[in-house]
């Protein structure tokens, strides 16, 4: 271990030291967890060399990291504009050697919610600012750069366990809507509004297990897409449920941005 | 009467029976069963949610499907049949001030008084059927019928952690901050979560509970 390897100068706005999360605690009301947008971290982690799931940084801008040790870092998720202060220029998806002394600035995300910041070695505790990074991982770091995927592609979902609770018209209303995301949006989920989607049924629904990507209708009929960090049991029915493979595609529109949902297959 | 499989995308399933006793049942068999294409089993009210590998269902199904016992043992009598005592404590204590702001709502639907409400609740002995929502929230059983009434139809924005409340068939413990739509009769202090404990959660399934006027 690196102790102190790094210090964080300013969190900025949402951000956190975040893994790929865990599986299997949700019985007892603990969700993934993890970074929102998976896929990112793993990519940035690969640059890197490090294994796949370990811990870096998730944020959505204004963060500013001090290396006290030379770092090998990426940065992937949301294009952003990085600046770097007496060391060489990071861009994104590719890995870049910072020496000791250098100053990373995160600041602005461009056209997504999250960036994500992968160090050499993975950051293995964090205590206020006060970063300790692993040992070198010893695997090759990438040799090319990558290029960052579109984040404006159409959300594909399938129908969901309470469908039938919501009016006829209510399937095609999801689907020929273009959502607008609030600004309420957070890790738990992230908030639309248009339509409404109008239930059929308003009796109580028992409690029942979310997944990661339920579209979940409360009574206001303005839907939220659950999260890395949603409730494991919620109240409202679940009108649709978005594929996994697009999940990342959600947990990346910023405030303001759209969201076109398609059906899958 | 056998389970409705209702699907929930490519990576799970959610089977939807009549009774939370039929829920654990199925729930346990799973456990047991433990197939390979398994990776999430989450009891609730009256479904079992279960997140897979994306693999074949077939298996998966045919089990969420299989009937159950024609006398179906109560919450407690199954976890006194499938489960150890949770490290030796028999029941837990909850001391709680009841200050609630929905009690004077509570007694109009119920048409009790407001002490009666606080009797039938402090007078109850719960057990913990399962936990979900959020990290050490326990849905218990042994609500007593007369104070089961619906949630609130638009819920909080904020329910402070420590809140003693009721929806339904269930009572609870709000672990932490959180929005709420149930119904609050009062608060404790006793912490439902505590990363510092080895099992973190105070109410885990199985957990007999009393609560008690402070």
């Amino acid at each position: 271990m690196i102790p102190g390897g790094l210090q964080v100068v300013s969190w900025g706005v949402a951000t956190s030291v975040r893994d790929a999360g865990r599986s299997g605690l949700a019985h007892l009301g603990v969700s993934r967890g993890g970074a929102v947008d998976v896929a990112s971290l793993e990519l940035g982690n690969r640059l890197v060399g490090n294994g796949a799931s370990w811990a870096g940084f998730e944020t959505s801008g204004g963060f500013t990291l001090r290396c006290h040790t030379p770092a090998m870092v990426a940065v992937t998720g949301s294009p952003v504009d990085v600046f770097v202060d007496g060391g060489p220029p990071v861009g994104w998806g590719a890995p870049v050697v910072l020496p000791a002394g250098a100053l990373l600035r995160v600041a602005r995300v461009r056209g997504g919610a999250r960036s994500y910041v992968c160090v050499r070695g993975g950051v293995v505790s964090s205590d206020g600012e006060v970063v300790d990074l692993g040992d070198d991982p010893l695997e090759p770091a990438a040799l090319h750069p990558v290029a960052p995927r579109p984040l404006d592609g159409a959300v594909r979902v399938w129908p969901g366990p309470r469908l039938d609770w919501f009016d006829d018209g209510a399937w095609d209303a999801l689907l020929t809507t273009r959502w607008e995301v609030l600004a309420a949006s957070n890790r738990v989920g992230v908030r639309l509004a248009g339509g409404p989607l109008r239930r059929e049924r308003h009796d109580e629904l028992p409690s029942e297990g979310l997944v990661e990507g339920a579209i979940q209708v409360p009574p206001d009929g303005q839907p939220i897409v659950m999260l890395a960090d949603h409730p494991t049991t919620g109240g409202y029915p679940v009108i649709a449920v978005v594929d996994p493979a697009d999940l990342w595609l959600v947990a990346q529109r910023p405030p303001g941005a759209t969201i076109d949902f398609t059906r899958s297959r | 009467m056998t389970a409705r499989i209702l699907p929930y995308g490519p990576r799970a399933l959610l089977a939807e029976y009549q009774s939370i006793e039929e829920v654990m049942i199925a729930a346990a068999r799973l456990r047991r069963i433990a197939l390979p294409a398994v990776q999430e089993i989450v009891p609730a009210a009256r479904t079992v949610l279960v997140m897979h590998d994306g693999s074949d269902t077939s298996a998966l199904r045919a089990l969420l499907s299989e009937e159950p016992p024609a006398e179906l043992p109560t919450v407690l009598q199954f976890y006194q049949d499938h489960a150890d005592r949770i490290d030796g404590v028999d029941e837990i204590h909850i001391p709680v001030r009841y200050d609630g702001v929905d009690l004077g709502e509570i007694s109009e639907i119920t048409g009790v008084s407001v002490d009666t409400v606080i009797d039938l609740h402090a007078g109850a002995v719960y057990t913990v059927a399962f936990c979900g929502f959020v990290p050490g929230f326990a849905y218990l059983v042994g609500l007593p019928r007369q104070l089961q009434v619906p949630r609130r139809s638009s819920p909080r924005e904020r329910v402070e952690a420590g809140s003693v409340a009721i929806a339904g068939e269930w009572a609870s413990v709000y672990p932490s901050v959180s929005p709420g739509g149930w119904r609050l009769l009062g608060h404790t202090d006793v912490a439902m979560w505590d990363d510092a404990r080895e099992i973190p959660a105070l109410l885990v399934p199985g957990r007999r509970v009393r609560f008690e006027p402070e």
